[in-house]
């Protein structure tokens, strides 16, 4: 990851977690780059998906949680006491394992984002929902029912309506924590298919369980393992030849 | 819209057809290099042989890629594996083709011995069933792996003759001992073209109907098996 200077999104020094006295993240370093998918994998409770709510600051929420180091997404540190946290987590948008659509329609879960920040002339909002949706790969299946609502829809498109909702407020990275996890294998496909197109506008950070997933759809893969960050690298070399024995023992699945 | 991984597969597939096109160009310039005075140096030559062991390694990387990240299943996964094999038969091509130009520029009065043991025909049979093999890994045609296998059979049994007849020539002049040596080191080279061309339909022939028919006695109908 030495070569990726000038195309850093988010740089990660000594961060570490902790759940009132357990440590869950043990002084994390990472960088994350512009434009790629980086997947996150590792056994259950390793820590992936506290280290994901960690850059849209998701764990504060949390009660007694507590972070140390630093998370610097383009240069600025996202826990200085001066970052406004909401617009943070409008720019870090977060796509969840379980879809979970608004009670509304599928145009008012769009533009409801967008209206939030200030957007009230329709023909603005039209356009904007319109290429969310496109963005999302879901606009030719519901163009011609916007007004019906969201929970009509089937489990692939209640997420791919999720995503389309965070991209309505134009983030500049999108966290994903096991998108797919409940969904068929088409659908699974098609979500898979949409992080493809979408890194070429935002860079994107994906939890997964399944390493197969990790393998098709990331750029770089990160392995955790008891809260500490074991190995990241381009994916193609993780999987052909990872470095630490570790990585090479889950990725074969002799552990975890 | 093609998925990413239909874009992967397709790029393995111009990458076989990129090598394939060298080699025959290869086999061209051998059969050029034994029939005709030899031309140049073969700068063109050398050139095209390098090219085609880094295509060669090539697909290997780009093979390796595709089963560590995709995971293919079904006729994607035989179609990696054949090309890795094909790519593998398709370089030892290449090397047979700059073994029998060596050959070919040692060989005196090469024209005479030529025509004598009918060494063209076998030479062009050679070339045609090179051709067929592009053609058959391009089109997945069932039709075209049987006519390899039948021309296979037909160089095989014209070089055994002619192998035979250059023997007998040697023992009764020995002034064409080291032309005769030299020619039948050429005709079991452009036998071994024939065979890995045959090689490469039996790979075809697992692509389509998943089915491993090397090692199988030739009978004629290998194609229908």
């Amino acid at each position: 990851m030495k070569d990726l200077k000038k195309d850093i999104k988010i740089e990660v020094n000594d961060l570490s977690l902790y759940y009132g006295e357990k440590k869950a993240l043990n002084e994390i370093s990472m960088v994350i780059p512009k434009n790629k998918v980086t997947a996150l994998i590792g056994p259950s409770g390793c820590g992936k998906s506290t280290f994901l709510r960690c850059i849209n600051r998701m764990n504060d929420l949390i009660p007694d949680v507590k972070i140390t180091g630093s998370m610097l997404v383009e240069g600025v540190d996202i826990y200085d006491k001066n970052v406004d946290v909401v617009n943070i987590r409008k720019k870090i948008g977060m796509v969840f394992q379980k879809s979970n659509p608004f009670p509304k329609s599928i145009y008012e879960n769009v533009a409801y984002g967008p209206k939030i920040n200030g957007i009230k002339i329709k023909t603005e909002l039209d356009e904007i929902v319109e290429t969310s949706l496109r963005q999302a790969a879901i606009w030719d299946e519901v163009k011609d029912r916007l007004g019906d609502s969201a929970m009509g829809l089937s489990g692939g498109q209640q997420q791919r309506l999720c995503i389309a909702r965070t991209l309505a407020v134009s983030p500049d990275i999108i966290l994903m924590d096991e998108p797919a996890s409940a969904l068929d294998p088409i659908s699974t496909s098609k979500i898979e298919e949409l992080v493809h197109e979408l890194k070429e506008q935002y860079t994107i950070i994906i939890v997964t369980h399944n390493m197969q997933q990790a393998a098709r759809t990331s750029d770089y893969t990160a392995f955790f393992y008891l809260g500490q960050l074991i190995e990241i690298g381009k994916t193609n070399t993780i999987f052909t030849k990872p470095e630490q024995k570790q990585t090479e023992d889950y990725i074969t699945g002799r552990f975890g | 819209m093609a998925t990413h991984f239909e874009i992967e597969l397709d790029n393995l597939k111009n990458v076989i057809q990129k090598i394939g096109v060298l080699a025959e160009n290869q086999v061209g310039e051998s059969v050029k290099a034994l029939l005709s005075e030899p031309v140049g140096e073969g700068k063109e030559v050398k050139k095209n042989e390098e090219k085609i062991d880094k295509l060669d390694v090539k697909i290997d990387v780009i093979c390796q890629t595709i089963f560590a990240l995709q995971q293919p299943v079904a006729s994607d996964l035989r179609f990696i594996m054949s090309a890795m094999q094909i790519s593998n038969e398709i370089e030892r091509i290449g090397d047979l083709a700059i073994s029998i130009i060596k050959r070919a520029k040692n060989i005196k009065d090469k024209h005479d011995l030529i025509v004598k043991f009918n060494i063209a025909d076998i030479a062009r049979m050679v070339e045609v069933i090179m051709v067929k093999t592009n053609e058959c890994f391009l089109t997945r045609d069932e039709s075209t792996i049987g006519e390899i296998f039948i021309l296979n059979n037909t160089v095989q049994n014209k070089s055994d003759d002619a192998i035979h007849d250059i023997i007998n020539e040697m023992k009764s002049h020995s002034k064409t001992v080291v032309s005769g040596t030299n020619l039948v080191i050429v005709l079991k080279h452009l036998e071994r073209v024939s065979e890995h061309c045959t090689n490469i339909a039996e790979y075809v022939h697992f692509m389509i109907n998943a089915k491993i028919i090397k090692h199988e006695k030739f009978d004629g109908k290998k194609s229908e098996k």
